[in-house]
This record gives structure tokens, C-alpha cells and sequence, in this order.
């Protein structure tokens, strides 16, 4: 059964193809919420909240969209709003305007490939997640859609309700923002 | 206003919002290989968004403790996964 079907049985009330749409997407709703809030409990809460609602809304459900654009939409909205209350836990920084013309001029030099040792090293992880969580919530949420979760540009437009070029803009002010962070970080371990 | 290199530069962090290889990033291929400022540039913008995605599985299955408590919330108990599909003790 193709998941057309099990979302078409499920919509008409079926429990068991309700439980099939739960075993797929469990998983990547529940990264979804602990990338965003960077919280085992939050990313449960956001997980669990998430089906809830779907579980009471299915039978509306109109099938115009992929169930996983419908399900992302509903976590995303329980994601930010669990953000909002914690605001004050997090120190942003200001990326709306960034500086071009000061990109130009960074000392450029490459940087080499991440072996598995690295990618493995923990301290290093936890940086890597500490400079995500820096980033505002509309920057990284479109970051963990697109970059994380390949979700297409239209269908993360969708699901934040934005548009597609406002999507692309904020991607790519999360991705120079986290390039930023890696160069400093590197160079930080360099020195030290 | 803008020297060419600055205009190029714009449309590469614009372009960069998009996928990394899709077709509109192909128009500026040729200017990122004779200009190493950008050619650096989207090369430590393609290692970050790898680094990311090698440090996160987004298909992992969350621990066992979460499923169970979810299909619980959902009065979905019966129809847990296996400990084989999730870990999920039954």
C-alpha cells in the first residue's frame, strides 16, 4: 500500500494507517523539534503535540498537500511557539543585514575536509549545535527544512508561510552565519 | 557603484540560497573559477552544510521511551512498533 493510500484510510478514521503515518515521520518530527529548540523534553513535547493535533485534524485533512508538508507545518508552528515562551533563554544575534562588503574582505584560505574523527569529536558537536541555536528561529527553522531535512524551497515556503525568495534569502543568511561560526571556531582550536 | 566583482558576489550569495548545484548556480561557474575570494567562499559554505548533515541523522528513531509515550498520548498503544522497528518495550 503506497502512502496515498494508508493517508486516504487514514483520513476516513483508520487507526492502524494513522499509526503507519506516526511510524514514518516520528523520527524526523521529532529532529525537527530538537534542532529547533536544541531540548530532548521540548522536541517530545513538539513531537507529541504534533500528532495530537494531526490525529484530530485528519479528517479535515484535503489531501491538496504531502501529508509530510501538513505534518512539518503543524510542527513548525508548535516549534515556534514553544521558542517564543523561551526567548529570553537565548542571546541572538542580529543578522538581518549582513555585511557584504566586509565578506570581501576576509582573509580567505580553504579549509579541509571534516574527517570522521572530527565529526565525531564531541566538544566539537556541541559547538556545532551551540552556533545553531544562535541563529533566530526563522533563520535556523529554514536551515533544518532545507539544508537538514532537504525539504524543497517551495514546500518550506509553504509550511512557514513565507515566500519562495524570502526563503532563499534566509537560507542563505543561515548558512553564511554558520560558515561564519565554523571559521571562527576552527580558528580558535587553531590557536589553541 | 558596484564594481563587477561586488555584482557577482551579490548574485553568488543570492544564487547560494538556492541548491548549492541546481542550474542558476552553473551561470557564475566560470567567474568562481577565476575569482578565489568566491571560489573559498562556496566552498566553506558546501563543507558547512555537510558538516551539518553528517552531524544529524533526521531519520533517527527517537528513543524508545518517546515512541512508547507517543503512541500512548495517541491511544495507540496496541499498535507500537516492535522492539525491532523501534526499540519500543511493549
Amino acid at each position: 500500500m503506497n502512502e496515498i493510500e494508508i493517508v486516504k484510510l487514514a483520513v476516513q478514521g483508520d487507526r492502524n494507517a494513522f499509526a503507519e503515518i506516526v511510524k514514518t515521520y516520528q523520527g524526523r518530527i521529532y529532529n525537527l523539534g530538537l534542532r529547533m529548540t536544541g531540548n530532548e523534553q521540548d522536541a517530545e513535547d513538539i513531537l507529541q503535540e504534533t500528532f495530537l493535533s494531526a490525529l484530530q485534524n485528519i479528517g479535515n485533512f484535503a489531501m491538496k498537500s504531502a501529508v509530510y508538508t501538513w505534518l512539518y507545518r503543524i510542527a513548525v508552528n508548535f516549534g515556534l511557539k514553544r521558542l517564543q515562551l523561551r526567548k529570553k533563554q537565548y542571546g541572538h544575534i542580529d543578522i538581518d543585514d549582513p555585511d557584504s562588503e566586509k565578506l570581501h574582505l576576509e582573509h580567505l584560505h580553504n579549509w579541509p575536509d571534516f574527517n570522521e574523527k572530527k565529526v565525531n569529536d564531541k566538544h566539537f558537536r556541541e559547538k556545532l549545535d551551540e552556533a545553531m541555536l544562535e541563529l533566530p528561529e526563522k533563520y535556523r527553522t529554514v536551515f533544518i527544512l532545507r539544508d537538514l531535512h532537504e525539504v524543497s524551497t517551495i514546500d518550506t515556503a509553504k509550511i512557514l508561510n513565507i515566500s519562495e525568495s524570502n526563503t532563499k534569502v534566509r537560507l542563505m543568511r543561515a548558512r553564511n552565519f554558520l560558515k561564519d561560526k565554523l571559521e571562527n571556531l576552527m580558528s580558535h582550536e587553531e590557536r589553541s | 557603484m558596484k564594481d563587477e566583482r561586488s555584482v557577482m558576489f551579490d548574485q553568488v550569495c543570492v544564487f547560494l540560497g538556492q541548491d548549492i548545484d541546481s542550474e542558476p548556480c552553473k551561470i557564475i561557474q566560470k567567474h568562481l573559477q577565476v575569482c578565489d575570494n568566491c571560489e573559498i567562499f562556496v566552498d566553506k559554505i558546501k563543507k558547512t552544510v555537510k558538516l551539518y548533515q553528517t552531524c544529524n541523522d533526521c531519520e533517527e528513531v527517537p528513543p524508545a521511551k518517546v515512541t512508547k509515550n507517543l503512541f500512548s498520548v495517541l491511544n495507540l498503544d496496541d499498535l507500537c512498533p516492535e522492539v525491532d522497528d523501534c526499540g519500543c518495550d511493549k
